[in-house]
């Protein structure tokens, strides 16, 4: 086998390793899907407390039974346009794994769409945009109904570089 | 062969029960002794036909031990019991591995024991007394899977012997003052005794066998055939921190499943045997009759006091029975008297009274109070009930200000409202308290540290404890142990003088370090002073001065000169020692404490001496807060930092340059620092005279903060922001408010930095 065929077979091997349930929501005209075993719940909007001295897309922290969690919105993250919240604008709590341990934290999407079973076959590489974007953030991308789905790998958009970047702000 | 199986196993079974009741044996405890001896003869009629002599022995001498107990015919009481036990733990033994224990060094021991209190009846197969070559321990692995049949057992016993050990080192440094003290002798003799009894039944042999070296060799003390020296005490010392040692051993090889480490003890034991036989004689060893309550002991000390106590009452009155007490021929030994012991506590130093009649209904109603019954509950739990009960009185004040609530006018519910919050405020009380402990186990820590300290320094150093039975959050408790430290060790070597230089500024020769807890203002407060030389403010501002930590000509308060030594990297000492100086500590000190949501403040006077002053809040989960609004933000403020609040007239408002705003408090200038714009939030350029501005006071500095309006004081339950806004300047945590949404609460450490950038 050559050395590339052995580094696509690898990558189709971990993309299968991606396979299964996936919670879709839309964040400005764009489907995301995040890995179901990384949610811990879907709660409305509610009112967020701003913490100062954080980057604009840390929104603050919100009261979820008693413990005190942070919530970032996806779309400024993203770098995408900045969107009034409405009826749909949800939170989904998921836990992702930091240094420390599992950590609980919001993230502010559009809207909820579903749960979807996605096959291994149909999760494609996320493709390289070169400079212009980091695919860092990218499982892969899924191909269902007829559209696209951006698989996020979310422990890497809430921790690592991403937090620590936060901490300098705030330090 | 078949059926002997069970029937050892039943047999075992039996003598556990059996050890376990000799162990909770108390003395006077006559329906204990009773059921020991029911028990003992269950076992025996159960044995199995080809036990050996000594086996038969065993069981007819504890039996007799026993009837003595019963019928006080046995004086040394201590004794007695420590040779039940160690006849027990034989038979244990000889179960276990089916064959008699004949020529181990415990079988020894037991008779040597059973022949001083006059219970042996000439038996064959009794070894003499005399001393015969070190016998073979007990092959250790054998014994070492005993440890682990029950760790919850072995665990306590960790915990009990560190305790034990505690009191046993602040004892010696009081019986270093006084060697002559018999109840000071006896305070620690007594832990030595009870670790090696639990030791022996837990089938620890080295602890064992060490505790047994210590406990003969203060026994010659208490005896009057050996004098307390200072050798002696380091003896004991090193003694203790090799027990130490094993239980730090122990507690790995509990939690990792490994195999005991094998200490060597020979050294110890070597000098034990040469400080016996070296041991001055009785002659020079009077028993003082008004002994000084050991106040160190104290604490340590109450319980046991207080059994002996009540065995008391129930005994004949000592005053008859002299020869009921412990083998030491003093008089002064005889229990305590009700007066002294409640004085022990007090630290009131008077002679003993003679116990009066008229008072033994009050020393059942002490004992009564002092040691009630105790359940153990894991930390997690009681932790995780706090938290619990810190949401319910959210949840309830929520349910209260809800607004479809508040437009029903039914008095029932009005009750009912009123009824639940104060249920719930008194169980939150009480979960409160249930995570509190005295202090005193802490502030013991620091006698032996204070006596190294001052051997290290050739400094004569006398330790004060006060106020032992304070409580304070048991999660504050290890948190606090390390600035203790800190700040002993500097009493200790930068605060007083040596000797010498104490007796030319004409100051009494020892140092006096005195430690202080107590309770004020919902606050636990800390003292540690010292009457010594005082700071040196001089020398502290040349110091900074030459660190560029303050700028030459700058004008500071004496009390933010004194401030500057929690700066970090900063130390004056002129000679770097190992014990301190090295410029590390303070400022750690002070996070700690800040950490804590806790003060420090110092308090000094040019060779008067200096004293800090820890100022924490009861628990670390609550505190009192301001809330203010800021914007449309709310943030909390400590109350303990917030000295005044005002609305300042335009008169008293000034800038400087057109950046730096300034009021004046009646004569004093404090600078303003706007959170509107440190927060980014509402109006930044309100002008001053339409909000209020609250003075918080912070190591010794003021400044004014700008903010909207106060909302009202509340205890908040402290939340983590969780480790990704850890770093943010100026946040100590959030808080769930009334109304559901959180609130943040404001470090002012912080919030100063901020303000200086």
């Amino acid at each position: 086998m050559s050395q590339a065929a052995r580094q696509i077979q690898q990558e189709s091997n971990s993309l299968h390793e991606k396979e299964g349930k996936y919670l879709t929501f839309s964040l400005a005209q764009e489907d995301y899907g995040l890995e179901i075993l990384k949610v811990r719940e879907i709660i409305g909007m509610m009112e967020i407390t701003a913490v100062p001295q954080t980057p604009e897309y840390v929104k603050g922290v919100i009261n979820l039974r008693g413990r005190v969690i942070p919530v970032i919105d996806l779309r400024l993250k993203f770098g995408l346009e900045a969107a009034e919240y409405g009826e749909r604008t949800c939170i989904i709590v998921v836990e992702v794994q930091s240094e420390m341990g599992p950590v609980q934290m919001g993230v502010v999407v559009d809207s909820v769409s579903e749960v979807l079973n996605i096959n291994g076959d149909d999760i494609e590489p996320a493709p390289s945009f070169g400079t212009r974007l980091k695919n860092q953030f990218i499982l892969g991308i899924a191909k269902a109904k007829g559209t696209i789905k951006i698989l996020l790998d979310i422990d890497r958009v809430l921790t690592s570089e991403e937090m620590a970047g936060l901490e300098i702000l705030g330090g | 062969m078949t059926d002997q199986a069970p029937k050892s196993q039943e047999l075992r079974e039996g003598l556990e029960g059996l050890a376990l009741k000799v162990v909770m044996l108390e003395e006077g405890d006559l329906p204990g002794l009773g059921a020991f001896l029911t028990h003992l003869e269950k076992i025996q009629a159960t044995l199995p036909a080809d036990h050996g002599p000594e086996v038969a022995l065993l069981f007819q001498q504890l039996e007799d031990v026993g009837n003595k107990l019963i019928l006080q015919e046995i004086a040394p009481v201590a004794q007695a019991q420590e040779l039940l036990s160690q006849g027990v733990s034989l038979l244990l033994t000889w179960a276990r591995e089916n064959a008699f224990p004949a020529e181990s060094e415990p079988w020894k021991v037991y008779c040597r024991g059973a022949q001083e209190l006059g219970v042996v009846k000439a038996e064959k197969g009794v070894p003499k007394s005399e001393p015969e070559a070190e016998a073979e321990p007990e092959p250790a692995a054998a014994m070492e899977s005993q440890i682990w049949e029950d760790p919850e057992l072995v665990a306590n016993f960790i915990a009990e012997a560190r305790e034990h050990l505690e009191g046993i080192e602040s004892g010696l440094v009081h019986l270093e003052q006084d060697p002559t003290d018999l109840q000071a002798i006896n305070a620690v003799f007594r832990p030595f005794h009870t670790v090696k009894g639990v030791a022996g039944f837990l089938n620890l042999p080295q602890i064992q066998e060490l505790s047994h070296e210590l406990e003969s060799l203060l026994d010659e003390a208490r005896s009057g055939r050996l004098q307390i020296t200072a050798p002696v005490i380091d003896l004991i010392l090193a003694g203790v921190d090799r027990l130490k040692d094993m239980l730090d051993d122990l507690q790995e090889a509990l939690s990792d499943h490994r195999p005991l480490q094998r200490f060597d003890l020979q050294d110890i034991k070597d000098t034990v045997k040469q400080v016996q036989h070296a041991g001055a004689p009785s002659a020079a060893f009077e028993p003082v009759e008004s002994v000084p309550p050991p106040e160190e002991t104290a604490g340590a000390d109450m319980d046991q006091a207080l059994q002996e106590l009540q065995a008391q009452e129930k005994a004949p009155p000592p005053v008859e029975t002299p020869a009921a007490e412990e083998k030491a021929p003093a008089p002064a030994v005889a229990q305590p008297p009700v007066a002294q012991v409640k004085e022990q506590a007090k630290e009131v130093k008077r002679p003993p009274e003679a116990p009066a009649p008229a008072s033994a209904p009050e020393v059942k109603a002490a004992s009564d109070a002092q040691m009630p019954a105790t359940l153990k509950v894991d930390i997690a739990k009681v932790d995780n009930l706090v938290n619990l009960m810190g949401e319910l009185v959210i949840a309830q004040s929520q349910v209260r200000q809800n607004p479809h609530l508040l437009t029903i006018s039914d008095p029932k519910l009005e009750r009912d409202l009123a009824q639940m919050s104060r249920i719930t405020t008194e169980l939150q009380m009480i979960s409160m308290s249930m995570r509190m402990v005295p202090i005193g186990q802490t502030l013991r820590k620091m006698v032996r540290l204070v006596r190294d300290l001052a051997r290290k320094s050739k400094k004569s150093v006398e330790l004060h404890l006060e106020g032992e039975e304070t409580e304070i959050d048991r999660n504050m408790v290890e948190t606090i142990y390390d600035p203790l430290v800190h700040l002993v060790r500097n009493a200790v070597d930068h605060g007083l003088e040596p000797t010498k230089e104490r007796q030319a500024l004409g100051k009494s020769p020892e140092g006096h370090v005195w430690l202080r807890a107590y309770h004020k203002g919902g606050n636990v407060v800390i003292d540690i002073e010292e009457d010594g030389r005082g700071l040196d403010r001089d020398r502290i501002l040349a110091k900074a001065q030459e660190r560029g930590l303050v700028q030459p000509g700058e004008q500071l308060s004496p009390t933010q000169i004194d401030h500057l030594i929690f700066e970090p990297g900063f130390s004056t000492a002129e000679k770097i020692t190992d014990i301190s100086g090295r410029g590390v500590g303070m400022d750690v000190v002070r996070l700690t404490i800040e950490r804590l949501q806790g003060k420090i403040e110092i308090n000094s006077r040019s060779q008067e001496g200096t004293r800090f002053t820890l100022r924490l809040p009861l628990t670390m989960a609550i505190i009192d807060g301001l809330v203010v609004k800021v914007g449309k933000e709310r943030y909390i403020l400590p109350a303990v930092a917030v000295r005044e609040t005002l609305r300042p007239a335009a008169s008293d408002y000034f800038t400087v340059q057109g950046q730096g705003e300034i009021i004046k408090v009646r004569s004093q200038l404090i600078p303003l620092l706007r959170l509107h714009r440190l927060f980014r939030t509402g109006n930044g350029d309100m002008p001053p005279t339409e909000a209020l501005v609250m003075v918080v006071e912070h190591e010794g500095k003021q400044q004014g903060l700008l903010v909207d309006d106060i909302l009202g004081k509340q205890e908040v339950v402290i939340k983590s922001l969780g480790e990704s806004f850890q770093k943010i300047k100026g946040l100590a945590g959030g808080t769930i408010l009334g109304d559901g949404r959180v609130g943040l609460i404001l470090d002012l450490a912080g919030i100063f930095a901020l303000g200086q950038a």
